[in-house]
């Protein structure tokens, strides 16, 4: 008898936490649907697509629906509208659909006042036509929709290919320059780092690199951003993309290293 | 097994995979469907009835809950010998071995298991399995051979217990243990490696590395590698101190003669009491482990504790409550075995209180995931009354107030049947009370303050608030040792006279710390939601949704059921081969701190 009320605790309290987590809302983690889009794809099958992208695989909810990480894009903010309203006012010289597309697959370039800089490339994750999906479903929030077949066809500027990481293939950034100018542009260092009067705040200045960091430590960071982060950046060492390895080739990145390491 | 949802996603894959075959076929090109098949059928098979994501689910999580107990016990085996040898009491010795009989049949059931894991992995997802051993092989090789010796060494410590009981062979058997644990905890670092890598693989790694692109070194000291092994660590403890404490609560209900109930009510305190007070350290090893997985991934973290999984941790703060309310109500009815024990039973309900209101804090949900409808319905961002609860700073304030709560229970506990003799007994209770008080007060003071901060200045009371705690748990343990020092005793306890609800509440900590690993387990693992490897080797097998919260809480209880009713046949097995002799009189003659004092680092009064 003993063992038999034991054995119905163990049963009933299984059956309990069961019956707890089935009755809350229940939240699947989908896997994103792959596109197949030709250039006649109307704006309505892009904006149903990117529908179901932001709700659900792409996870963009986690942050955007919240309000308190980032933006929520579905939501009016101070008068300006939804983001399909607001976007084209964002940056100055950006239209509404440059300005989305940058801000997915380079999302350090703009990065909303009172935020931080959390943003992952989405190309690691997801295809050209799921981006631009998204592009197009954000546009339709409170703006018209500009996105079109032709944009499914044209390349990313910053070499991205869809599906997994960016683009590997060292030596396609610059047209193969070695120029380390070129390269730092071609790369958006400034992105995030200071380099003279331009850049951003959100990394380490380059300026002075060279007097903190020996060329070998350069070559290391720039390899694999998440090796000795600068204190007080830690929170930020995520955002570095670390597939320049794939992207630079020998000569580019030994031109830069050695340019940024005589920056004292 | 399969709800709606997902089978109707399996069927949904299953048919675009059917219809683009067939498609390409029409389109003149059966090759390429063929190779698409081929290529398909290369990655992944599939298992029947339950499909392979269930099985591989079960069989790892069944082997992690057997390897945990048998890494866990050794543990507090090895320093309750110690205690044994250096106090010279034969009764920690004897509830040693004990400890280990429990885990030597247990010990292939986690090779069992493991084994199964292994085939299951190599059959049904051979591409990934091909990548892992690619990177890995040296360290499965040098796995195999610690197992091996791990295996002899448990064998030769059980075995040898008698033959080694005297002189020097005691201290040599005593080493045998602490190696027992050295293998072991290596063994379960080499495992979390391959774990850990694919939560956070280092940069630079593709989904076809070819033998030595990646150093091996660099993918096991991954960022979340260290946090993880401690975690573990700390964890096993509180597993194997629950296990061996519902064992000892079944052979207390079935016990035949008071000796033997008096055996099993102190071991099932020691059990208790090993479980929480590992349990109480948890918090911050898993603290770290968080902030790793966001410093690796901010993304990673957001969607473990914001994203699809955020309900998850309401469910957690719930278990969790669920332990401190058992654990306290155990001790507390301990407390009626104890002379003197019924001074502090007033102060119990209160206890109750702050324990209750700490859960419903904790447990209550802030940054939900809402739709248009729902945040219209709330009226904003948060629910008006829960939002103000929700936050970090009321839920910092309620753990660590239950942690001092239940602190305090131990701290009855230890005290009941003592009179202090030390001439300033009465300034060192003063000091204590006023030590607690001025935590308590530490950590209310910031969780107010906390409303009226910016969220990074937030994030760093949380340190205030544990640094107090944890320094009050030292100093007021290092004061009460002090003052027990020759203390009177008020009456010997009276092991064995408890009442049978007390031990249920034993079964009840078993089942909710076992189901709370089955869940952290399922988070652990699903924040890489389709990736096996994350970000570098995606999950394209039709199981690669990672499933909502109440189809794995069905998996979850699966796997619990399956290890709770496999261990509890290999102890009847255990029980029939080797009969553990029974304690004479002495255990109803100890202390109520006895068997912790050692733990606790305690005075030998």
């Amino acid at each position: 008898m003993t063992n038999l009320k034991v054995v119905a605790l163990v049963i009933g309290l299984l059956a309990f936490y069961t019956l707890i987590a089935n009755a809350i809302p229940q939240v699947q983690s989908e896997v994103p649907q792959e596109l197949s889009f030709t250039g006649s794809v109307s704006a309505e099958e892009l904006v149903a697509a990117g529908d179901q992208l932001y709700q659900g695989a792409g996870g963009c909810t986690a942050c955007h629906g919240l309000g308190t990480r980032a933006p929520n894009l579905l939501a009016d903010e101070a008068g300006t509208g939804l983001i399909g309203a607001r976007c084209a006012n964002r940056v100055a010289g950006e239209d509404c659909k440059k300005y989305l597309h940058e801000s997915m697959i380079n999302p350090a370039a703009f990065v909303v006042a009172g935020y931080q800089p959390i943003m992952p490339d989405l190309r690691r994750t997801l295809s050209d036509q799921q981006i631009w999906a998204l592009v197009a479903y954000l546009q339709s929030q409170g703006g018209e929709v500009t996105v079109t077949g032709a944009d499914l066809a044209t390349a990313p500027p910053a070499g991205g290919s869809g599906g997994a990481a960016p683009a590997a293939g060292g030596g396609a950034l610059a047209g193969g320059s070695t120029d380390p100018n070129e390269l730092i542009a071609a790369a958006g260092c400034t992105a995030c780092h200071k380099l003279g009067d331009q850049g951003n705040a959100i990394g380490p200045p380059l300026d002075g690199l060279g007097a903190r960091r020996n060329a070998e430590s350069i070559r290391r960071k720039i390899l694999n951003p998440r090796s000795d982060t600068t204190r007080g950046f830690e929170a930020m060492a995520m955002i570095m993309p670390p597939t320049f390895g794939q992207q630079f080739n020998a000569a580019q990145l030994e031109a830069l290293v050695q340019f940024l390491a005589s920056r004292r | 097994m399969i709800d709606p949802r997902t089978r109707r996603t399996l069927l949904l894959a299953a048919g675009s995979a059917a219809a683009l075959l067939l498609l390409a076929a029409i389109l003149g090109d059966p090759l390429a469907a063929q190779q698409a098949a081929e290529q398909a059928s290369r990655d992944y098979r599939n298992f029947p009835v339950v499909g392979s994501r269930e099985a591989v689910w079960v069989a790892a999580e069944v082997h992690l809950m057997f390897a945990a107990f048998v890494l866990g016990v050794p543990m507090f085996a090895v320093v309750v010998e110690a205690i044994g040898i250096f106090t010279k009491d034969e009764r920690y010795d004897r509830l040693a071995k004990e400890f280990v009989r429990l885990l030597l049949i247990a010990y292939s059931a986690t090779a069992i298991w493991g084994a199964v894991l292994l085939f299951l992995l190599t059959t049904l997802y051979p591409r990934f399995w091909s990548h892992l051993a690619t990177i890995f092989e040296v360290s499965m090789w040098i796995y195999v051979g610690l197992f091996f010796v791990e295996s002899f060494t448990l064998y030769l410590y059980y075995y040898g217990w008698d033959r080694w009981k005297k002189g020097n062979a005691k201290y040599g058997h005593l080493v045998l243990g602490i190696l027992l644990n050295v293998w072991g905890t290596a063994v379960m670092f080499i495992a979390d490696s391959w774990l850990s890598y694919m939560m956070s693989p280092p940069a630079g790694v593709t989904a076809d590395p070819s033998p030595g692109m990646v150093q091996l070194w660099s993918a096991i000291a991954n960022a979340t590698w260290m946090p993880i092994n401690i975690h573990r660590i700390i964890a096993n403890v509180v597993f194997g101190g629950s296990v061996a404490g519902a064992y000892a609560a079944l052979r207390f209900l079935n016990a035949k003669t008071d000796e033997e109930r008096a055996h099993y009510d102190w071991m099932g305190y020691i059990g208790n009491f090993i479980a929480i007070s590992a349990l109480l350290i948890l918090p911050f090893a898993g603290y770290w482990l968080g902030r790793e997985i966001y410093a690796y991934n901010q993304s990673m973290g957001i969607t473990m504790m914001g994203g699809f999984m955020s309900w998850l941790w309401i469910i957690q703060a719930f278990l969790i409550g669920v332990l401190f309310l058992a654990a306290n109500y155990y001790l507390w009815i301990g407390l009626g075995r104890i002379p003197g024990g019924e001074r502090f039973v007033p102060y119990t309900k209160w206890m109750l209180l702050v324990l209750v209101l700490g859960v419903i804090v904790w447990a209550t949900p802030h940054t939900m995931i809402a739709n248009r409808d729902e945040l219209a319905q709330m009226g904003g961002m948060h629910h008006p009354f829960l939002g103000v609860l929700g936050v970090m700073s009321a839920k910092n304030t309620a753990v660590n107030l239950m942690i001092l709560t239940t602190f305090l229970s131990f701290l009855m506990y230890r005290r009941a049947n003592k009179s202090p003799v030390v001439p300033w007994a009465k300034t060192g209770t003063l000091v204590q009370g006023t030590i607690m008080a001025v935590a308590a007060a530490i950590v209310i003071f910031y969780g107010v303050y906390g409303y009226f901060v910016s969220a990074i200045v937030r994030i760093g009371f949380s340190v205030y608030q544990v640094g107090a705690v944890l320094v009050t748990i030292i100093a007021v343990t290092v004061i009460d040792v002090m003052m027990a020092k020759g203390a009177q005793s008020r009456g010997e306890i009276r092991w064995g006279q408890m009442p049978p609800r007390s031990q249920y509440a034993l079964f009840v900590l078993v089942v909710t710390f076992t189901w709370l690993m089955g869940l952290m387990g399922f988070a652990r693992s699903g924040i890489r939601q389709h990736w096996h490897v994350w970000e570098v080797m995606r999950d394209t097998s039709p199981g690669a949704a990672t499933p909502a919260l109440g189809h794995a809480a069905t998996v979850i209880s699966t796997c619990v059921l399956i290890f709770l009713g496999l261990i509890a046949f290999i102890f009847w097995v255990g029980g029939l081969v080797e009969k553990p002799a029974p304690v004479p009189h002495a255990a109803p003659k100890l202390a109520p701190d006895a068997g912790t004092r050692g733990l606790a680092a305690a005075s030998g009064d």
